[in-house]
């Protein structure tokens, strides 16, 4: 799959640091099973993470921490193994996504919001103040106009979409912060269907945002 | 038991260890469930990893709970790390952030597996030992070193303070463009002195 938008690399620090919303780690998986370029800043990233924790200043264990240790290890039945799970192959919804789309995109009880545009919020993923949904866009259909006070995370799932940075498709990631004003178009002649994930420490405090989050939730 | 505790009680403050040692005693951990090299890791990497949740706002207790789990799941899930993958800093830390996560801000943390042949991963134990990571981490290592101290001043807030991009611009009284366009300079360092094309 050729990708062409990604993650910001203060994205991907972020997300190695483990300080992304759970809705935003969803979101990065998914890209991430598909990307290998987002995949590689991941490991660097980790990498970083590695070397700070060999330098960061040691704290004295307690008398008991490694007798404990060794006590949980021999109450081991048998060494249990948890396989980390590797990317499908058999779909081209991403794996992780799986859990919360099991039966297919069409299946699920999308919600109408206005014309041409549905919703489906996934429920069960922690978002604090942000959300994590997928939107079916109608080809033609124009989002309303709407800014970012925090991040919000796009990525597309099915069909493509248009604004004023690029031509987004399947696979590719949006990754925008407060100064960016769009206004995205679904464009080609199926829905766009994309996976949003907004910030959990996203503030709707323009009255524009006010206006326009009761209407469409992001 | 009692000798070996108070061994690694002090050298706690040794930091010195070379990383193949580390990823010797993971193999040996991997292949042979070996006790005594998961003990030197413990030695290691335990107060380290303390040193982390104390950073991250655990209290003393829970930090040593926290550390001890975290050892608990590096023997458990030790015939997963893959060498040609990652540095074992880099599973270790893994490891212990995720633990952070769903212990102390309870949240779910999905991560691609970086590694996708985790099924092959004790052939390459044995087999691939010139692919090790130490160039590799002794290379990043001078490199962050060589950070400018108001780049590495923001890595820190993410790494060990937990701080998300919004919490770090209170926290130093700066817009949230301005962390965030420090941490892609420092990135940007990395990712040149590392050689990727990425
Ligand atoms: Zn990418």
């Amino acid at each position: 799959m050729k990708i062409n938008h990604h993650a910001d690399d203060a994205t991907i620090m972020a997300y190695a640091a483990g300080t992304v919303s759970e809705g935003f780690s969803l979101l990065l998986t998914a890209h991430m099973e598909v990307c290998s370029h987002c995949r590689e800043r991941m490991s660097l990233a980790s990498d970083l993470g590695g070397e700070l924790l060999c330098e960061v200043e040691p704290a004295r264990m307690s008398q008991e921490g490694l007798s404990n240790v060794l006590s949980a290890i021999e109450a081991d039945i048998i060494d249990p193994v948890t396989p980390f799970k590797s990317p499908s192959a058999s779909s081209d919804m991403a794996s992780v996504l799986m859990e919360y789309v099991p039966r297919g995109l069409d299946e699920l009880p999308w919600q109408r919001l206005m014309p041409g545009i549905r919703q489906y919020q996934l429920t069960g993923v922690e978002s604090g103040n942000g959300s994590v949904r997928l939107l079916s866009i109608s080809p033609g259909i124009r989002i309303p106009h709407h800014t970012h006070l925090g991040g919000e995370l796009t990525l597309v799932i099915e069909g493509a979409y248009e604004d004023e940075i690029g031509h987004f498709k399947a696979g590719d990631l949006a990754d925008l912060d407060a100064s960016c004003n769009h206004q995205p178009v679904a464009v080609g002649n199926k829905p766009c269907i994309c996976l949003i994930a907004t910030d959990d420490k996203l503030r709707f405090t323009g009255l524009l945002s006010r206006m326009v989050q009761p209407l469409i939730g992001i | 038991m009692l000798a070996v505790t108070k061994l690694f009680n002090e050298s706690e403050n040794m930091t010195a260890i070379p990383v193949s040692d580390t990823r010797t005693w993971l193999r040996s951990v991997a292949e042979r469930r070996d006790r005594h090299a998961f003990e030197q890791l413990y030695g290691y990497f335990a107060p380290k990893i303390k040193g982390y949740m104390l950073r991250q706002g655990a209290d003393d207790a829970s930090a040593d709970d926290l550390a001890q789990e975290t050892m608990v799941q590096i023997w458990r899930k030790a015939n997963h790390y893959d060498p040609q993958k990652a540095a074992v800093s880099t599973w270790v830390f893994r490891v212990a952030r995720n633990l952070q996560i769903d212990r102390m801000r309870k949240l779910k943390f999905y991560e691609v597996a970086l590694n996708t042949e985790a099924s092959s991963t004790l052939e390459n134990l044995q087999h691939n030992e010139q692919l090790e990571h130490r160039t590799d981490t002794d290379k990043l290592r001078k490199l962050i070193g060589e950070l400018p101290e108001e780049q590495m001043e923001v890595v820190q807030l993410a790494f060990f303070e937990g701080l998300s991009h919004s919490e770090v611009s209170c926290r130093l009284s700066i817009p949230v463009g301005t962390v965030k366009s420090r941490l892609r300079l420092a990135f940007g360092k990395l990712k040149i002195g590392m050689g990727e094309k990425i």
